[in-house]
């Protein structure tokens, strides 16, 4: 199909517009009431028109975004049931095996919140779900703008919130699926205890602090994780996605290269209403993966695992999995604890659970420092890299997700070995050199991967079939298929979001084809 | 006064960027109904569940599916029946002008100083007041949470002559436990759960004839019974899982083997210190007792643990 | 006349009239629950014991013996006294015979590879045969139940049998009985293939790395009281939540969370947005 180069008519002013536009006395009364208090119609006008680029990984953020939404609504319903408190109750609900026994007020509550209200297990698994859904997704954007270079200048601010927010996330979880007070999540707070014991010069008077003495400490360690995770962070959290959104309305999306794109420009759909609905719909989606998750797969059934009291344990014990890095590291760490001059360093737990995070988020913050001093690249950028186009750099981001990723098979190592039925010696072992030695396996052939595919034309572009024929007389014709639906469509030069966007159906007439809608009306 | 008019384009209707992404908008209208019907529906099953008593898992197939068909229609909506573009808009650079940039950094260093002659001295006494009101602020915030640690990490309540009892309160006799058997003990008077934190003590029976656990260790160890303190020393957590023909004890969180015939010395994993042990003994009526405490602290490591 | 009504009442109450026979002809429950001081104390007035031993009828060792011979004798010798393949099997009593014969445990091919939980190759009646002769050998050792246990869990409490589970048994077998890996190659194995008398018999003679939990630690009823635990909420759990995952915890709700969650996501991003 031929496009034809839109022909744009400027108007002169506001009267030949009005004449065009649809006329809506609802809506034109709403924006003159508060344009007439906050002049809000030019810049809203602006606001619709703001241009969204495209591309599907642009949308690993708002899965983040949607689930912390989600976390939001399903907390303020939990925190309407939850008891943040360690006082002893007695059990006289319907689950039977514990019945009469002593238990924190908090485990009672959250027992409570799941077998006697009506839709309080799902929510409550869904909170879960979604808590393990929004650092994932953090996760996955956050790799996505490392891979294509969109934390470069202008944009350190933004990875920085964002390395802040993915922290923050993190500690979230643990405080909030350490609230019920269960055996699984006791053992947690018993290893953090004994973490915070390991800080050289402070780590016991911290330890003494935070818990109010000695481990259980005085019982005030529920309450203050209770009021850290339901207000102290989730403020925190929403100023920070506020300056991270924020920023990005200011500074303007980033975009991959390609017809028309230039550092200069955003190309893609407007705000309104094209990605507002597709983004509801977004929203609505990963709210319905979660709500089913919370209905249909179990998750933390605290129930089964009992009360925390210190004298209690169970085996195959992880962390839920965004703390699964640090598990790794503790179980593989050799014992090498440091006594002398009247002191002990315990470096098999410092190490591994002070030393080795604090090092890992200051490399995240400091990256684009780093890079651009050694790339010795200033410049600003608005236009992403494809990952292939720089093999070192993927490569190194490669070695690091698989890093992390080693040690969070690590920390199921007494799983593991049961389901593969080897030693768990020799699990263990396996790890401790796989860490590292993956990893560089990794990188290296990323490496190579980008090289060769950066050398070769047309990788990664829509291909065009190619039909070949043979002639009776032996010779081969070939024909390259026409582009398919879609195709065509992106190979429009970009022009401005026009002026209205027709939503009455007008009267079809001569020589216009179905579906095709009259954009200027008669006067 | 009304802000001066903005020229806004205008598109002709035949305008490519202007059409719908789907091939056949009638159909793809209906698929949106459908789908958005099912989100309706899906909804009012929630509702319909929920007023007889509800069930998480009929809650969670109904508005699951709901809220995602009813978001896929609105997502299919967006993208197949409205205009996809693409459109452009400009970036305007942000950076200020030179002379605004000169304006500002003056503005900051030259306004604060103006009137201040003594620079220097009253700048550092700003700087003085802020840095310690800064720190003491910390004060309340830190020191306020809790306790000093004291010498809480150094002792336990397992003195000479402490009778070793079980959860409830009984005391063990030698002719509780089978050879091979484990039993978790604690002093008399201290089950209660801030005190078994770090009193709580394992009790092995691991073999038929007499041992000892190290030198020095000779009669620490009556009628084949030996104790150590349950605390892991990685982590803190109870280690509770014994091996009996292997005679180990393994920590389930980081997987530490102790060997229980040789003062529980770490053989595997990251567990630096044996775990410390009770000297018992046997009074006259049989039962068992602490003949001493432990003569180190117990648990994790820490910065004063010499 | 026996209506329907009182059919029904008929067979409880002959099941509690045989274990009230057997009960009180079993030397070795009496002796034991009398003997302890301990932590399994227990006094006059306590309820019934719900497990009692019941000792193999004396017509089971002959054919015992040739089952001994043909299936064991290779490992444990001829006389049960054990060779360097199989260990000594004089005085463990058959309950002991009984718990790894009628899991499956044995009769083991590879002396070399831990045993693990399977059919049993031979019927309910050969094995406690073969238990009748292994007991006839000598006198059970002190420690070692006497007979096969019937249990009877009426009177358990889920609640104490819980607590207790959490206590002696989690660390090992897990919270959910789901099983785990141990050092050098040996694991716990899952509760939810365990018959109730398979876990009184596991608890009473302490099989392989299991620790031996005697009468003077754990009482009659504290051990019924475990077992209802096992066999109820253990091996059929409240999975109010949905699917149980195995029990195994957050590795498995790990996978779920990123793979359908993250990754199912994804997907739908890949849908509404575009390729370049």
């Amino acid at each position: 199909m031929s496009t034809t180069t839109p022909a744009t008519q400027s108007s002169n002013g506001p009267s030949a517009n009005g004449s065009r536009a649809t006329k809506s006395k609802p809506v034109e009364g709403a924006v003159r009431w508060l344009d007439d208090r906050l002049g809000v119609a030019k810049g809203g006008r602006t606001m619709l028109d703001k241009i969204f680029p495209d591309h599907w990984s642009f949308l690993l953020g708002e899965i983040a975004l949607y689930s912390f939404i989600i976390l939001l609504a399903t907390g303020v319903f939990l925190s309407l049931y939850f008891v943040p408190s360690s006082a002893i109750v007695v059990y006289h609900g319907s689950y039977v095996p514990l019945d009469g026994q002593k238990m924190s007020a908090a485990y009672e509550s959250t027992v409570n919140l799941s077998f006697a209200v009506r839709s309080g297990l799902v929510i409550r698994q869904m909170h879960h779900w979604a808590a393990d859904v929004f650092v994932g997704a953090i996760a996955v954007h956050m790799i996505r703008i490392f891979f294509t270079g969109a934390f470069r200048k202008p944009r350190e601010l933004n990875w920085f919130i964002g390395v802040t927010l993915l922290t923050l996330a993190i500690v979230e979880g643990f405080l909030g699926y350490s609230l019920p007070d269960d055996l699984v999540s006791g053992t947690g707070i018993r290893i953090a205890y004994s973490i915070i014991l390991s800080i050289p010069v402070v780590g016991s008077y911290l330890a003494s602090f935070v818990f109010g003495g000695n481990f259980p400490g005085n019982g005030l360690i529920i309450p203050r994780f209770f009021i850290l995770h339901v207000l102290i962070i989730p403020l925190v959290l929403l100023g920070l996605i506020g300056a991270h959104l924020g920023l990005l309305v200011k500074q303007k999306h980033t975009q991959f290269p390609g017809h028309g794109r230039t550092e200069k420009n955003v190309v893609g759909t407007p705000m309104y209403p094209t990605f507002i609905l597709k983004t509801t719909g977004f929203l609505f989606m990963v709210a319905g993966v979660l709500w089913a998750l919370g209905g249909l797969v179990q998750i933390n059934p605290i129930w089964q695992f009992g009360p925390y009291t210190p004298t209690r344990i169970s085996y195959a014990v992880q962390p839920d999995w965004y703390m699964g890095w640090l598990d790794g590291a503790l179980r593989i760490m050799p014992s090498w604890e440091f006594t002398g001059f009247g002191h002990t360093i315990p470096f098999e737990v410092f190490l591994p659970a002070v030393l080795f995070p604090g090092l890992t988020f200051n490399l995240f913050y400091l990256w684009p420092f780093i890079e651009s001093r050694v790339t010795g690249n200033r410049k600003s950028h608005n236009l992403l890299e494809r990952p292939r186009d720089r093999p070192l750099h993927t490569a190194v981001g490669a070695t690091g997700v698989a890093f992390y990723f080693m040690l969070f098979a690590a920390s199921s190592t007494d799983v593991l070995a049961n389901f593969t039925q080897i030693s768990l010696n020799t699990v263990l072992w396996f790890f401790r050199f796989a860490v590292f030695v993956i990893p560089l396996i990794v990188g290296f052939v990323t490496w190579q991967i980008c090289r060769e595919m950066s050398g070769i034309q047309g990788v990664g572009k829509r291909k065009r079939a190619v039909v070949v024929t043979r002639s009776a007389t032996g010779e081969y014709t070939t024909v390259t298929t026409p582009p398919r639906p879609g195709d065509g469509h992106k190979e429009l030069d970009a022009e401005p979001v026009p002026a209205f966007i027709e939503s009455e159906p007008e009267p079809v007439g001569a020589g216009e084809g179905p579906g095709v809608r009259r954009i200027s009306r008669q006067d | 006064m009304t802000a001066t008019p903005v020229a806004y384009p205008v598109a002709r209707f035949d305008d490519p960027h202007m059409l719908p992404l789907a091939k056949n908008p009638r159909r793809t209208e209906r698929v949106v109904g459908i789908l958005l019907l099912i989100g309706v529906a899906g909804f009012a099953s929630y509702g319909g569940v929920y007023w007889v008593g509800g069930q998480p898992q009929l809650e969670g197939i109904f508005l699951g599916v709901g809220l995602f068909g009813f978001g896929f229609g609105l997502s299919a909506w967006g993208k197949y029946l409205l205009p996809q573009g693409p459109f452009v808009e400009d970036r305007h650079p942000f950076a200020s002008s030179e002379e605004d940039i000169e304006a500002m950094t003056s503005a900051v260093v030259d306004r604060g100083t103006m009137v201040v002659r003594r620079r220097g001295f009253l700048g550092g006494l700003l700087a003085a007041g802020s840095g310690i009101m800064g720190i003491v602020l910390v004060f309340p915030l830190l020191r306020s949470l809790g306790p000093t640690p004291g010498k809480t990490l150094e002792t336990t309540n397992w003195k000479a002559g402490s009778h070793l009892v079980d959860a409830q309160g009984n005391r063990i006799h030698r002719a509780d436990l089978e050879v091979g058997g484990i039993a978790t003990v604690f002093p008399e008077g201290y089950t209660a759960d801030n005190f078994s934190a770090y009193d709580q003590t394992i009790l092995i029976r691991p073999v038929k004839y007499p041992f000892v656990t190290k030198p020095g260790r000779e009669d620490w160890t009556p009628d084949e019974y030996v104790a150590y303190s349950k605390v892991c020393t990685h982590a803190g957590c109870p280690v509770d899982l014994y091996q009996e023909q292997l005679y180990q004890l393994l920590c389930p969180c980081h997987q530490s083997l102790f060997d229980v015939l040789k003062g529980a010395q770490p053989v595997f994993g990251p567990a630096p210190r044996p775990l410390p042990q009770l000297p018992l003994k046997i009074d006259e009526a049989g039962y068992l007792v602490a003949s001493a405490g432990y003569d180190q602290p117990i648990g994790p490591g820490f910065w004063e643990r010499s | 006349m026996l209506t329907r009504r009182r059919r029904l009442f008929l067979l409880p109450a002959l099941v509690v009239v045989g274990v009230a026979v057997v009960g009180l002809l079993s030397p070795g429950a009496v002796a034991r629950t009398a003997a302890s001081t301990g932590t399994g104390a227990t006094n006059a007035l306590d309820p019934p014991n719900p497990i009692t031993y019941v000792k193999l009828p004396k017509s089971y060792i002959a054919p015992g013996e040739q089952l001994f011979l043909s299936n064991c004798s290779s490992c444990h010798g001829p006389d049960a006294s054990g060779t360097d393949n199989g260990p000594d099997l004089v005085g463990v009593g058959p309950a002991t015979v009984d718990f790894w014969v009628g899991t499956g445990r044995m009769p083991l091919g590879n002396p070399a590879a831990q045993p693990v939980q399977k059919t049993p190759r031979l019927s309910n009646k050969k094995i406690l045969e073969i238990a009748a002769f292994v007991g006839s050998l000598a006198p059970t050792a002190p420690g070692y139940p006497d007979g096969i246990p019937q249990i009877d869990l009426k009177g358990a409490s889920l609640s104490t049998g819980f607590s207790l589970f959490v206590l002696n048994c989690a660390a090992c077998h897990t919270i959910t009985g789901s099983g785990d890996a141990l050092a050098d190659g040996f694991s716990a194995p899952t509760l939810h293939k365990a018959t109730a008398v398979q876990a009184v018999e596991a608890l009473r003679t302490g099989p392989a790395n299991m620790p031996h939990f005697g009468p003077g630690q754990l009482n009659d009823q504290q051990v019924a009281d475990i077992v209802a635990y096992v066999t109820g909420p253990i091996q059929h759990p409240n999975n109010a939540g949905g699917l149980g995952l195995g029990g195994i915890g957050p590795v498995a709700e790990g996978f779920i969370g990123l793979f359908i969650g993250v990754g199912g996501l994804m997907l739908v991003a890949f849908w509404i947005g575009d390729r370049t």
